[in-house]
């Protein structure tokens, strides 16, 4: 379980995240909403110890990650809002670099390189470079790397942006599926997309958690219009 | 290596592996250090500079900007592809990519300066092999790779920083540049310029001359100080630089500021841990091959012997092919003396060229253009600088200097067809007579039929032989000086008759003509010892060797039979053949529980009439000049002694115009377009793959 408390953060003088808080459990799906701007980015960014708040803190296990950050790390995957791969490598080169360096044993880094590529359906293409990939391709190659160690908690930054209709659908799966060993967090604008496979969705505005909405829906298009509605109120 | 600094080690490595600029930056690398040392080698030769310092000496100036090359975009890609956040999200410390990086940006550099060690090697091997690796073999160059490993340590850790700091791999690469080589060569030209002072402490730039001086097997601890202090405080300073990406917001304005901090505290703890260890310099002699030692016995003896303060004054031009050998020769002096406890040196170069006033001072005390001024104390000794000049000179210098000042007599025998010691031919004893003087010295005839008896001055009688016998009276004040503690030098050939043969035996000494049976020669008519005695004369020879002209040999007579406790007679083979003793000494005085005020009689014989001779001398690679003046000083009382310095071999490629063109084109073209087409294939193939 992953615990969220008075997180804040700012730039200099302006504040990105005001009194954020909130809790996923194993296998929970958060969706965190809101216009361009509302922080989403940035909530990801310092749960993932690449930005660090002004106050507030990341509860893991009881423990505060920041206090342990190499504890929380080995626990995170986090895929970008636009990752960067070595365009050098194969797919199975650079899925392999980073579960070494992730620290899998070598021997059990082409099990995992293979669990991941299933998951992410990459086995066609394990041999193919990187530099040859399409963006959406790539994207899943970054997800498979996210993905590597089963982490307990998985951040993903607007992981549906810019992919056609049949990767999204394809992401979807691969994402509900890692929702069985993980707690994801996962931000973007692809409403009724999230509306298939997330449990939950906080709603963020001006850096503050505007609303949190249980998708309870069963048609994905009810809930995904019922969203936007709280998602316009949000922002409104 | 742990494993992250593994993995992101292969990495860098791979990484650098696939890029055709890779190819391009070691092949113009090799081009250019190559173009150097071909220049560089034309300039030394003849000289006794060695090619592994000479080889080192080419490499280094360009190895920073290879680093620079290698290293600009290791962090600057990460940080403007965004990859950076992939890496720190990974449970891995910063420090662990930092040392992976920096070992892959080193390894690379190294490697390419292996390529230029190969490629220097198989050129001059097909193109000059008789110069090439001396008598020290291929170990020779050992030390210059550790002056090259130390110097590339830094540059790539500076490097690798430097991409740490910025997003763009030409910035990083402008900055190490400028850090790397701008400002030490700038800095080194503005000293030059603009101090008078800086200009009087500095021979040559410091990163040159501590490569020249690696180079050559003199490793101190502030060298070593100052490259990994530089390295760990550059490396430092990376991690920190990789960490404030992490420092995002205003909750990370004190992590920071912590940062830059420790940053600068960093530098200056770099900078206090080597002035400490500047402090207390000690010189490390790189135990190589036949280089096990710098310097010889004998100038290590004078050096710890010295003390007070010694100035030397190097007046001589920059530009002098002899500049950088003494420079270094008088920098490892400075080392060798500071690290035995000896005197404190302080060194001045007086280049007249620039420094116009020191010189018009230096030619007011007397100093010519192109010499060496030791001064202690009011006393001074000046040397003048040959081809020639060398560890001999300036060690006789240091000790005429740090002795008190004596007349110490040397009175040679003549009349009996002696050698003479002003006579400068082949025959004569020009050399030795030179080096003696040196050594504070003075050399004079002595008649012994004349009526006076030997003056009171006399350290010792020469007698360098002799073909004719001596008279009954000659031979009778021989003895009566002998029996008062006197002291005696012969070198003798196998006529026991001429000379002072019929007394030899009276002093313990039995002339035998010897069978040398497969004894080591050079010519066939000469022998080579090469077993010394422990004894004070001969014990710092070991590891030299002493040729002889088909010498006697010797052997205690019977006179060894009186040997008792209060009439001691010790006979030494000094110098042997196998069993066979080609020079001995007698010492014959006091024994245990006398009183040892009592001067003891001293005899020393050499089975070489010819052996002091300017022809014998003038041969290479033996040690026979410092066997005469450790006899001499043994026989005087001195008993300082010392060993040869054959090492220095003159370089000699034999390279024409023509020559130097063909070993250009080898050295700076083909062989550079080799590697880089095989660095560019590796590069196409791993592309081509993809």
């Amino acid at each position: 379980m992953v615990e969220v408390r008075n997180l804040a953060f700012s730039y200099c003088s302006r504040q990105v995240l005001r009194d954020v808080s909130f809790v996923v459990s194993p296998g929970e799906t958060v969706a965190v909403l809101g216009a361009n701007g509302a922080g989403k980015t940035t909530l990801l960014r310092v749960l993932a110890m690449l930005a660090v708040p002004d106050a507030g803190s990341v509860i893991m296990d009881g423990q505060n990650a920041f206090r342990r950050p190499m504890r929380y790390l080995r626990q995170l995957g986090y895929l970008p809002e636009m990752p960067a791969l070595y365009e050098d490598m194969s797919v199975k080169e650079y899925l392999g670099y980073r579960a070494k360096l992730k620290g899998e044993p070598s021997k059990r880094v082409r099990r995992r390189v293979s669990e991941a590529a299933e998951l992410c359906r990459l086995t066609d293409i394990m041999r193919r470079p990187i530099s040859m990939l399409s963006t959406g391709l790539k994207k899943r190659v970054a997800l498979a790397d996210a993905l590597l160690l089963r982490p307990r908690v998985l951040l993903l930054d607007d992981p549906l942006a810019g992919l056609d209709y049949q990767m999204r659908e394809s992401a979807a799966e691969i994402l509900s599926n890692a929702a069985a060993f993980s707690s994801v967090i996962v931000t973007g604008h692809e409403i009724s997309d999230f509306a298939k496979w997330a449990t939950r969705f906080l709603v963020i505005k001006d850096g503050v958690i505007a609303s949190s909405v249980e998708n309870q829906g069963t048609d994905p298009s009810v809930s995904g219009e019922r969203l936007a509605t709280v998602l316009e109120g949000g922002a409104r | 290596m742990s494993s992250p600094v593994k993995i992101t080690f292969f990495r860098s490595i791979g990484h650098a592996r696939n890029l055709y600029s890779t190819a391009i930056a070691v092949g113009l690398f090799l081009a250019v250090s190559a173009a150097l040392f071909v220049y560089n080698l034309a300039c030394a030769e003849g000289t006794r500079v060695s090619l592994a310092v000479i080889w080192a000496s080419s490499v280094a100036p360009i190895a920073p900007a290879l680093a620079a090359f290698l290293a600009m975009d290791v962090w600057s890609d990460e940080l403007k592809s965004g990859r950076i956040d992939l890496l720190l999200t990974s449970s891995v410390f910063e420090r662990d990519f930092v040392f992976g990086k920096f070992y892959g940006v080193w390894l690379m550099t190294m490697v390419a300066v292996l390529l230029s060690f190969v490629s220097t090697v198989t050129v001059l091997g097909a193109l000059a092999p008789g110069s090439l690796f001396g008598s020290s073999g291929p170990l020779a160059f050992l030390p210059a790779f550790i002056a090259l490993l130390l110097q590339t340590m830094l540059w790539s850790s500076i490097s690798t920083a430097m991409s740490a700091l910025t997003a763009y791999a030409p910035a990083a690469f402008t900055f190490s540049a400028l850090l790397t080589i701008a400002l030490p060569r700038c800095g080194w030209l503005a000293i030059m310029m603009f101090s008078g002072k800086g200009r009087s402490w500095f021979g040559e730039m410091p990163l040159d001359a501590d490569v020249m001086d690696i180079a050559s097997g003199v490793l101190s601890t502030s060298s070593l100080a100052f490259y990994f202090a530089g390295t760990l405080a550059a490396l430092f300073i990376t991690s920190k630089a990789v960490m404030r990406v992490r420092c995002a917001g205003r909750g990370g304005r004190g992590r920071r500021a912590a940062s830059v901090v420790a940053s600068l505290l960093a530098i200056v703890a770099a900078a206090l841990a080597v002035r400490l260890a500047w402090r207390y310099d000690v010189t490390l002699d790189l135990p190589v091959s036949n280089i096990s030692t710098v310097f010889s016995q004998r100038t290590r003896g004078v050096l710890a012997e010295s003390s007070g303060e010694i100035t030397a004054t190097l007046f001589l031009a920059r530009n002098d092919s002899n500049f950088r050998r003494i420079g270094h020769l008088l920098r490892t002096m400075k080392r060798e003396a500071a690290s035995h406890g000896g005197a404190r040196f302080e060194l001045r170069f007086v280049d007249p060229r620039w420094d116009i006033g020191d010189a018009e001072r230096l030619v007011r005390l007397g100093l010519e253009e192109k010499s060496v001024m030791l001064t202690r104390r009011g006393r001074k000794v000046t040397i003048a600088i040959g081809e020639e000049f060398g560890e001999q000179d300036l060690t006789s210098a240091i000790r005429r200097l740090t002795t008190p000042p004596q007349r110490r007599n040397v009175y040679w025998t003549y009349g009996h067809g002696e050698a003479r010691f002003d006579d400068y031919g082949s025959f004569g004893m020009s050399d030795i007579a030179r080096a003696l003087s040196r050594e504070g010295y003075q050399n004079s005839v002595i008649d012994l039929t004349a009526g006076a008896a030997v003056p009171a001055d006399c350290a010792l009688i020469a007698i360098a032989g002799a073909k004719n016998a001596f008279s009954r009276v000659e031979l009778g004040r021989l003895d009566a000086y002998m029996k008062e503690g006197g002291r005696l030098l012969v070198f003798t050939g196998q006529n026991s008759e001429v000379g002072v043969g019929p007394l030899l035996p009276a002093w313990g000494v039995r002339m035998i003509v010897p069978s040398f049976k497969d004894a080591p020669t050079l010519s066939g008519s000469d022998v080579i010892a090469s077993a010394f005695a422990e004894h004070p004369l001969t014990s710092p020879l070991k590891g030299s060797r002493i040729v002889l002209e088909r010498p006697v040999a010797f052997a205690s007579s019977a006179a060894v039979g009186e040997s008792s406790a209060t009439e001691r007679l010790e006979f030494t083979p000094l110098a042997t053949v196998g069993e066979i003793a080609v020079a001995a000494s007698i010492e014959r005085g006091a024994g245990a529980g006398s009183d040892v005020a009592i001067r003891p009689t001293r005899l020393v014989a050499i089975g070489d009439p010819g052996f002091p001779l300017n022809l014998s001398l003038s041969l290479k690679a033996n040690a026979n000049r410092d066997f005469i003046l450790n006899a001499v000083a043994y026989l005087s009382g001195t008993e300082s002694a010392g060993s040869s310095d054959s090492r220095a071999d003159l370089l000699l490629t034999g390279f024409d115009r023509s020559g130097q063109l063909r070993h250009l084109v080898w050295s700076a073209l083909v062989l550079p377009a080799v590697v880089f087409a095989v660095l560019f294939l590796i590069a196409m193939r791993r592309r081509h793959r993809s």
